[in-house]
């Protein structure tokens, strides 16, 4: 193996991430004084722009442009907020994140904030983290003591609050103008786009919402240049990416790769390859909400491209072997769905009810043909008709479990 | 700036939504959600197809150039499956219904000729097993709130749409729970205990929400011999009866329902209103200077009482006209016919939700338009065949010009009239609330303060049929 790149994990593992010292003593910190010294917001903005930094939540969308359409923005009050509402089953690399090296997110969240010109920033965190948010709460005071937070941050005319919100660990609050209403105190349950976020977002004023290893990323950027981002990983999406591999393998864990790692070399290279006695049946790519990658799909890239034919999602990597029980899938896919929509469009709240209603009849193999007929259907309904991605999300893997193993699912009892 | 529906051109203004402009154009959309003003696009019926794709005519705004489609297989498509969903998750037993053949979800499946539910499995396709695991978990998160003496709710026959959610003038309802939990309700599932202007009851699509009432024990006592039923028809009823019965197009057509239905005597609440207005005219000559509020809305008095308690003293302590002319006909109206005041059975037809709370003993019972519509159509009378009469001539309308307290302001105008006194009127709680907050802080010096809670006055009222 090349010599690997590491970028949000070159500390895990070496420093206590208790103690903004050890932090400092790796070179934290230093990004923020060059951005305050050296750079104006608009010339880190043409860095991430030249960086090419894609979002890491799931849609992949140029973290860069995101930011530069809330710069634009006249608006006197702006939002900054950090999404680590990571819900998504089998994804645990923005807690890894919190877990190893808070004070590398705290960086890239204040770095971002001042590019945008907001005087708030939030961090979203999932409400079933609680060791992370007091790690979290412990960071952010640390961070105020040495001045990284607060006003004039290290004497400059820039200003910065922080304030860290719990949510209550729904999924759909990890979609961002769900995450909106969360905040404001309303239900949480996505808003109709347009107006997007960037424009009119938390209260009324325009908010960038960014994912947290997104947000991780930007130090780095910030102290070693756009240009050289750049050249790691893929051409479509350069960088590096946290991957979870879990399941059937030897060594399940959190990895740093660079995008356009094949699927095939992150199970083999990185997770240490499937577990003795077991064969690969197929890799569900990006949580709950990924599609199924099979044999054939091993040598594909993993990075983010509109066209892709596996998207990359969350990251995490779920390898299923062949004694895995795909009836039990299913049921673990549509109950979670079930149980995570938020019952604001029909097809979803009732769709996502009635394929879980289905999938239980459908443990012993046998259902009859309006059932078949009925799983068409809501499958139709949920990918085209839903108000959020969500029920699109509920519908995918469900979809390519039944074009790839349909025989096995089920036969139809006469 | 011009777009294409169907392959027509239309004008649009910026800013319309595809829904206003299909309708301003007469271009049908179903739709369950959304109303003239509300645009939720939870119900995913109103979509239509823009560039393959289908999108939500109600909160999707128009822009120069879109081409748009109302009608393909797709969307044909998308509307069955998702009604279908609707279904299987609604409990109705249409005949039973209250809302029966006024429902909204009802009138739909006709329209999209839905002609099975494949979502809900047939009993003998089922094993033992799955049948225990489906009574199990099917809809156990059901709500009755008939904790009230107004408002009926199940959610069993919700459909989600939030109409009464956006309606609300005092935010008592919202979601809670999610996914297929989801249920409307009230904070921490406590009954209903609102000012009762019944604005959600008249936007609800099915029968989720309706007036409460005892509709079988009011034809028993209509059609007892020893009881004498005296009907009070509110001159507002009048605005929307021919929604409810296309046949009943007049007052004469009116009072000879009424009397067809089983009461003995109809008269005019414009009686009443005369009464009432009097009576608050006198009450304002004798008191002092200070600011004064009319008291013939009920749904305003309830609002008092809950939310702006210290303005409880400059609330006029004058009856509804409702209750007025209820307390003449049961004390000299017996007396001089020699009837037993307990043989009287006094109903009054009413725009009003609100008047069913905090009633006293005079008043018997209070119907709605959508009650006295749904009491026509049970008894199967035939309209065609009524003949017009007037109103009884015991109770005749001194001044015609009373009736016009059904709408807003009227009230204020006439004692204004009668007392010399100046006057503002506010109608709809937004409105409400702006004139209580200066009053609050002593920028009002006007004299007599007439409140409606709907917007418009009874007219509008909660009791009133929809189109």
């Amino acid at each position: 193996m090349k010599k690997e790149i590491k970028i949000i994990t070159k500390n895990w593992g070496k420093i206590n991430p208790g103690r903004i010292e050890d932090y400092a003593a790796t070179g934290g910190y230093a990004a923020l004084s060059k951005f305050i010294r050296e750079m104006t917001p608009q010339s880190a903005l043409e860095e991430i722009n030249v960086s090419g930094l894609c979002g890491r939540g799931g849609a992949g969308f140029p973290t860069g442009r995101k930011l530069g359409c809330v710069a634009l923005e006249k608006n006197q009050e702006k939002y900054f907020i950090c999404n680590l509402d990571e819900s998504e089953p089998g994804t645990y690399k923005d807690r890894s994140i919190v877990d190893n090296d808070p004070h590398m997110l705290l960086e890239g969240i204040i770095i971002g904030s001042l590019i945008v010109g907001a005087r708030k920033a939030f961090i979203y965190v999932n409400g079933n983290y609680g060791k992370e948010i007091g790690i979290l709460e412990r960071a952010v005071e640390q961070a105020r003591e040495k001045n990284f937070i607060g006003e004039s941050i290290l004497g400059s005319k820039y200003g910065l609050e922080m304030e860290i919100f719990a949510g209550a660990g729904a999924y759909i609050c990890g979609e961002e103008t769900a995450l909106l209403n969360s905040i404001e105190g309303n239900r949480g349950e996505p808003k109709a786009r347009p107006p997007y976020p960037t424009q009119c977002g938390l209260f009324g004023k325009p908010t960038a919402i960014n994912n947290a290893e997104t947000i991780a990323n930007i130090p780095w950027i910030i102290e070693n240049g756009g240009k050289a981002y750049a050249k790691i990983g893929s051409r479509k999406s350069p960088g590096t990416k946290l991957f979870i591999v879990n399941g059937a393998v030897k060594n399940p864990d959190v990895f740093e790769a660079p995008l356009g790692i094949k699927l095939g070399d992150l199970i083999g290279k990185y997770a240490g390859g499937i577990q003795l006695g077991k064969e690969f049946r197929f890799a569900q790519v990006g949580g709950s909400s990924g599609r199924l990658a099979l044999e054939k799909d091993l040598k594909l890239k993993l990075e983010y491209d509109c066209e892709a034919k596996i998207p990359l999602g969350s990251g995490a990597v779920l390898v299923v072997d062949k004694t895995a029980n795909i009836h039990e899938l299913l049921l673990s896919w549509t109950g979670f769905f079930r149980r995570e929509s938020c019952g604001k469009c029909v097809p979803c709240r009732e769709g996502t009810f009635r394929l879980w209603e289905i999938a239980k009849r459908l443990q012993d193999g046998e259902v009859s043909e309006r059932d078949v007929a009925a799983i068409q259907d809501i499958l139709w309904t949920l990918n085209n008709t839903t108000f959020c991605p969500l029920g699109k999300f509920a519908a995918t893997a469900f979809s390519d479990a039944l074009e790839n193993f349909r025989d096995e699912i089920y036969k139809i009892s006469k | 700036m011009k777009i294409k529906i169907n392959g027509q051109d239309f004008e649009i203004k910026p800013g319309e939504t595809i829904f206003q402009v299909c309708l301003r154009n007469g271009i049908k959309i179903p739709t369950l959600c959304g109303t003239k003003n509300s645009h939720e696009g939870v119900c995913r019926i109103c979509v239509v197809e823009c560039g393959g794709r289908l999108i939500t005519s109600c909160n999707t705004k128009v822009y120069e150039g879109m081409e748009i489609v109302t009608e393909s297989e797709k969307i044909s498509q998308a509307r069955r499956i998702n009604l279908e969903l609707l279904w299987a998750d609604h409990a109705g037993k249409c005949a039973a219904c209250k809302k029966n053949q006024r429902c909204e979800l009802q009138n739909l499946a006709t329209e999209q000729k839905i002609e099975n539910f494949h979502f809900i499995p047939r009993k003998e396709e089922l094993t033992d097993r799955e049948n225990l695991d489906l009574l199990k978990d099917n809809r156990s998160r059901v709500v009755v709130d008939e904790g009230n003496p107004c408002v009926s709710r199940t959610t069993e026959l919700c459909v989600e749409c939030r109409r009464c959610i956006n309606i609300c003038p005092t935010k008592e309802l919202a979601f809670n729970h999610r996914a297929g939990d989801a249920v409307v309700g009230t904070a921490y599932g406590k009954p209903l205990d609102c000012i009762f202007c019944g604005q959600c009851v008249k936007d609800c699509p099915t029968g989720a929400l309706t007036d409460k009432n005892d509709l079988v024990g009011i034809q028993a006592e209509l059609d007892d011999l020893k009881k004498m039923a005296v009907a009070l028809v509110d001159p507002a009823v009048l605005e929307s009866i021919a929604l409810e019965q296309s046949e009943i197009n007049s007052e004469g057509k009116l009072v000879g329902a009424l009397e067809a239905l089983g009461f003995e005597k109809v008269f005019d609440l414009g009686f009443g209103m005369g009464l009432a207005l009097e009576k608050m005219a006198q009450a304002i000559k004798t008191s002092g200077k200070g600011n004064l509020m009319l008291s013939h809305c009920p749904s305003f008095n309830l609002l008092v009482d809950k939310y702006y308690p210290q303005f409880k003293g400059s609330v006029l302590d004058v009856a509804n006209p409702d209750e007025l002319m209820a307390e003449a006909i049961k004390g000299d109206y017996a007396k001089l016919h020699k009837i037993n005041p307990q043989d009287i059975v006094v109903i009054s037809i009413s725009p009003c939700v609100a008047k069913k709370k905090d009633r006293s003993g005079k008043l018997d019972h209070i119907l709605t338009v959508r009650e006295l519509g749904r009491l026509i159509r049970q008894k199967n009378i035939k309209l065609a065949e009524i003949k017009s009469v007037g109103f009884g001539k015991d109770f005749a309308v001194k001044n015609e010009s009373a009736k016009d307290m059904k709408r807003a302001g009227g009230a204020a105008e006439m004692i204004a009239k009668m007392t010399g006194r100046e006057y503002i009127v506010a109608d709809g709680v937004p409105q409400i609330k702006n004139i209580l907050r200066d009053l609050d802080k002593g920028r009002i010096k006007t004299g007599l303060i007439e409140c409606m809670v709907c917007p418009g006055g009874c007219v509008n009222g909660g009791g009133q049929s929809r189109k």
